[in-house]
C-alpha cells in the first residue's frame, strides 16, 4: 500500500473511532454519564495526526526513501522533545 | 449540555471545518473568539477546545486530501520540523515579547500575502524532463482534469521562514495556515491546490503537541471539545469536496479575501477592540 493510502487510512481509522466515541459520549451525557467515553474519544482524536506520522515513517522505510525517512525521524524527535518540555 | 449550546458549537465547528478544509487553515481564528465571546469560555479553555477542533478539521480534511495525493506529505513533514522548532522557541520567548506586537506583525504579513495573491497569478515551476529532484511532485487537479507536475523552490529559506511562522503561531495562537499557505504558494511555488491540502495536513501535527498538553493537564472541557470536533470533522469533509472542484483562480481569489478578513480580525484583537 503506498504512502498516501496508508497514511490516509490510519487517519481515517483514528478519526472515525474518535468521533464515534464522542457522539456516543455526548448522547450518554444526557443521562449524566459518558465522561469516560468522551475522554477516550478525544484522546484518540488528538493522537491521530501523530499516528499518521508514525505510519508515514514506516511506509517511507518500506519504500527505502532514506532522505525522507530521516526527515520523518527528525520530526518525530522534535515532537518528542517539544512534548517533554511542555510536560515539565 | 443545553440543546442550544450544543447546536451552536456544532455550527461553529462546521463553519470552521469547511473554511479550514477549503483554504488549509486551522480554524483557530474562528474558534477562539467565538468560544470566548459567544460561549463565555476563559482564554485557556477556549484555546484548549480550539486546538481539538483544529485537529478534527485537519485530520478530517487529510483523510480525503492525503488519499487523493493533494497533500504533499513529504514537504509537510519537512516544513513541520522548523515550524515545530519555532513553536518551541516561541513558547520560551513568549514571556519577553508583547503579544500585540506579534499580532500586528502577523497582520502585516497576512495583508501582504493577500495582496500578492490577488495581484500576481500563480507561478508553477514544472520539473524539467530529466529532473528527478527529490523536490518534484505531482497531483491530479479534479477541477479541470489536469495532471500537474511542480517543483518546490526556495526550500531552505522557506523552512527558515517556517520557524518564524511557528514562533508567531505558538505565541499568538493564530497563523498556522494563513502564513504557510501563502509561503508555499507565492514563495516556494507550490500550486494552491497542493499548498492548501498540505497545510491542512500539517496543521493537525502542529496542534497535536499543544492539544495533548492541555488534555493531560485536565484543561479540556470534554463536552465542548466533542461538540466542536464533531462539527469540524463534518465541515471538513464538505470542505474537501468543495476544494477539489474549485478552479485554482477562484480558490486563490477567495483565499485572499479570507486572508484580509483574518488579518483585520487579528488587528482588531491586537488593538483590544475584539
Amino acid at each position: 500500500m503506498n504512502l498516501n493510502h496508508a497514511t490516509a487510512l490510519t487517519l481515517r481509522i483514528f478519526v472515525v473511532i474518535g468521533i464515534a466515541m464522542m457522539v456516543a459520549g455526548l448522547a450518554m451525557s444526557l443521562m449524566d454519564m459518558g465522561d469516560a467515553v468522551l475522554y477516550a474519544g478525544i484522546l484518540v482524536l488528538i493522537v491521530s495526526p501523530f499516528a499518521g506520522v508514525i505510519v508515514t515513517f514506516i511506509a517511507l522505510v518500506q519504500e527505502k526513501d532514506w532522505y525522507w525517512v530521516t526527515i520523518a525521524a527528525i520530526l518525530l524527535a522534535i515532537t518528542a522533545v517539544g512534548l517533554g518540555i511542555a510536560m515539565l | 449540555m443545553e440543546a442550544l449550546i450544543l447546536a451552536g458549537l456544532l455550527f461553529t465547528g462546521s463553519a470552521a471545518g469547511i473554511l479550514g478544509a477549503l483554504f488549509g487553515l486551522g480554524g483557530g481564528f474562528i474558534f477562539v473568539p467565538v468560544l470566548m465571546l459567544v460561549f463565555g469560555l476563559a482564554p485557556t479553555e477556549a484555546v484548549a477546545v480550539s486546538l481539538i477542533g483544529i485537529i478534527a478539521g485537519s485530520v478530517g480534511a487529510s483523510t480525503v486530501f492525503v488519499d487523493k495525493g493533494l497533500s504533499n506529505i513529504r514537504l509537510g513533514l519537512l516544513m513541520e520540523i522548523t515550524t515545530a522548532a519555532g513553536a518551541i522557541m516561541g513558547a520560551i520567548v513568549a514571556g519577553f515579547l508583547e503579544e500585540w506586537i506579534l499580532m500586528c506583525i502577523f497582520s502585516v504579513i497576512v495583508f501582504y500575502s493577500a495582496l500578492r495573491m490577488i495581484l500576481n497569478p500563480e507561478k508553477v515551476i514544472p520539473p524539467s524532463e530529466d529532473d528527478d529532484s527529490r523536490f518534484s511532485f505531482e497531483y491530479n487537479d479534479e477541477a479541470n482534469g489536469e495532471h500537474v507536475r511542480y517543483k518546490v523552490e526556495n526550500v531552505k529559506s522557506g523552512m527558515a521562514l517556517c520557524t518564524v511562522a511557528g514562533m508567531i503561531s505558538s505565541m499568538t495562537g493564530v497563523g498556522g495556515g494563513a502564513v504557510k499557505v501563502p509561503l508555499m504558494n507565492i514563495y516556494m511555488h507550490v500550486p494552491i491546490k497542493a499548498a492548501s491540502p498540505t497545510s491542512s495536513y500539517m496543521i493537525g501535527i502542529t496542534a497535536f503537541s499543544g492539544a495533548i498538553t492541555y488534555f493531560i493537564a485536565g484543561q479540556v472541557l470534554l463536552e465542548y471539545a466533542a461538540a466542536i470536533a464533531i462539527g469540524a470533522f463534518a465541515g471538513s469533509i464538505v470542505g474537501t469536496s468543495l476544494a477539489r472542484k474549485l478552479h485554482t483562480k477562484h480558490l486563490r481569489k477567495y483565499f485572499s479575501i479570507l486572508l484580509i478578513i483574518v488579518a483585520t480580525l487579528v488587528l482588531l484583537q491586537a488593538g483590544g477592540i475584539l
